[in-house]
């Protein structure tokens, strides 16, 4: 299979025109500084630079990708800038709402094999008496709501409360869209700072 | 000696101040006493219709909404700024905790195991409880969680087996709102045991002891820079405690376990009053996913390998035991 297809769901490619009057070499310099940073490694030749990251600092402002390449070029109307940087975050992020489906999944049908053993239970409260506590006086007297007998699941209560598939449809949900966003802000935040960079004094 | 490793501020007196006019000062003095009492108000008198989990969780959901507003607005280090990469991994963690730990915890955690004992022994004579104040009730179910959770997390920092669990949330280089969901699945788990689910509360307490939770324990991680209050401080858990905690100093690391209520820490000789903004292990290496799943196992197998004398292929140290 051709990945050239599909991996731009986890690359981001771009290009950037390199200031007038500056060599390969000088672009190259002043991009450099960004790739040190704890866990960066970089290589640089003469017109091109390779980096990789293992597990870099959430201050690293390039912590989101974990390999790369920029290379000059020679293009119609000048030197190009032009990069392809690998993400493992942004592949994990489209994926995640699988993880989350299947978690949704698995909330299903561990509460379908409880069925019949909370209509065992629920017979069992039954026999018990409908008595609430009296309120207390200092309750009373400040004027909160008299308790009710909670519904079954409407308990204040954590105990005998059974997990819903909801929560796990809702993070597969955000996890898409968070995707989109990524894809899209990390894109251009990187081209924000490869050209500051570039244009740095 | 504190501050040995990585530098730290210790006093409050040393401690940074709001910037900005009589209004940002004034909010970001009053914000958190404010919040807290707002909160239980809310839940003490809302009319039973509204009183329900299902409410709590918007609550808790909308006010983490606006926390994160806040820490856009007043950070407290700029190093510390939320990134789509970092709020992507945190709230990985979040979804973990509202999905299959608590599938996992409905069968196996502490409530599941009180329910157990308790229908099978009908121990109902600790019923007596559902007749104090409702906010004596709150207190204790808040106070009960936070007492076990302080010893736990102690635990964690002085043996090697519970630590391998907990030392994967302190690979986290900056505190955000869903920090403390960053973590390997078995200390959250573990974390999360309490005692609560032997006794008898009415809901209506349990809802305003998740209060103590929104209003306080969650300020442990966040980026906003607060005027706290000097008795807010003195009582409740802060950033600035839990920041020394997370800092790169190893003896700084050994203080502040509470969640909550830090005077917890006062009476045992725990609590360190300052901040740090340093954090992390290793220099502040920054522990990925994978590695957050996998660690607490593999160390224990190098750990195990070592112990009965076969040798382990040479490699760097990847972090510094708790003992």
């Amino acid at each position: 299979m051709n990945l050239r297809f599909i991996d731009w769901i986890w690359h981001v490619r771009g290009a950037l025109p390199v200031p007038e009057g500056q060599s390969g070499g000088e672009a190259l310099a002043r991009l450099e500084p960004l790739f040190h940073q704890m866990g960066t490694s970089h290589m640089r030749g003469d017109d091109v630079l390779e980096f990789s990251k293992t597990d870099p600092a959430s201050q690293d402002p390039m912590a989101v990708f974990d390999a790369g390449t920029l290379r000059i070029e020679q293009g119609q109307q000048g030197l190009l800038l032009r990069y392809r940087l690998k993400s493992k975050t942004l592949l994990f992020c489209l994926l995640a709402p699988l993880l989350f489906l299947a978690f949704a999944q698995l909330t299903i049908w561990s509460g379908a094999g409880e069925k019949p053993k909370d209509a065992a239970a629920q017979a069992k409260k039954a026999e018990k008496p409908d008595a609430l506590p009296p309120m207390n006086p200092v309750d009373k007297f400040l004027g909160a709501p008299a308790p009710e007998k909670p519904k079954d699941g409407e308990g204040g209560g954590r105990r005998g409360r059974k997990p819903s598939p909801t929560p796990s449809y809702v993070f597969a949900g955000i996890f898409a869209v968070l995707y989109v966003v990524g894809r899209i802000l990390e894109d251009r935040l990187v081209r924000r700072l490869f050209r500051k960079a570039l244009a740095a004094e | 000696m504190i501050g040995a490793d990585a530098p730290v501020t210790i006093g409050w007196e040393n401690v940074s101040r709001v910037e900005g006019g009589p209004i940002r000062r004034f909010v970001f003095t009053w914000f958190q006493p404010f919040a807290l009492f707002a909160l239980l108000a809310f839940w003490y008198y809302a009319p039973n219709s509204i009183a329900k989990p299902s409410t709590a969780i918007g609550i808790g959901i909308g006010f983490k909404a606006l926390l994160l507003g806040l820490e856009w607005v007043n950070p407290r280090f700029a190093s510390w700024r939320l990134t789509w990469k970092e709020f992507t991994t945190d709230l990985f963690f979040v979804g973990l905790g509202y999905t299959i730990l608590r599938l996992v915890d409905s069968y196996i955690g502490s409530d599941a195991v009180a329910k157990l004992i308790l229908d099978h022994f009908h121990w109902e004579k600790l019923a007596w409880f559902t007749t104090l104040p409702l906010l004596v009730q709150a207190f204790l179910i808040a106070f009960m969680f936070d007492f076990v959770q302080y010893w736990m997390h102690r635990g964690m920092h002085n043996w090697y087996p519970l630590w391998l669990t907990h030392a994967p949330h302190h690979y986290i280089t900056q505190l955000n709102i869903n920090k403390g969901a960053v973590g390997n699945p078995v200390e959250l788990f573990l974390i999360g045991l309490g005692v609560g689910g032997f006794f008898d509360f009415l809901p209506r307490a349990f809802l305003l002891a998740g209060v103590f939770g929104l209003t306080i324990g969650i300020y442990q991680h966040i980026n906003v820079r607060f005027n706290t209050p000097r008795l807010w401080r003195f009582l409740f858990n802060t950033t600035e405690h839990h920041s020394l905690h997370h800092s790169q100093d190893y003896e700084a690391t050994r203080s502040n376990y509470s969640g909550t209520f830090i005077f917890i820490d006062r009476m045992f000789g725990t609590c360190v009053d300052g901040e740090a903004e340093l954090l992390g292990m290793e220099g502040g290496r920054r522990m990925s996913i994978r590695e957050q799943m996998t660690f607490p196992f593999t160390e224990a197998w190098k750990a195990m390998r070592e112990k009965l004398g076969r040798p382990v292929a040479a490699e760097p140290v990847s972090a510094v035991p708790a003992e």
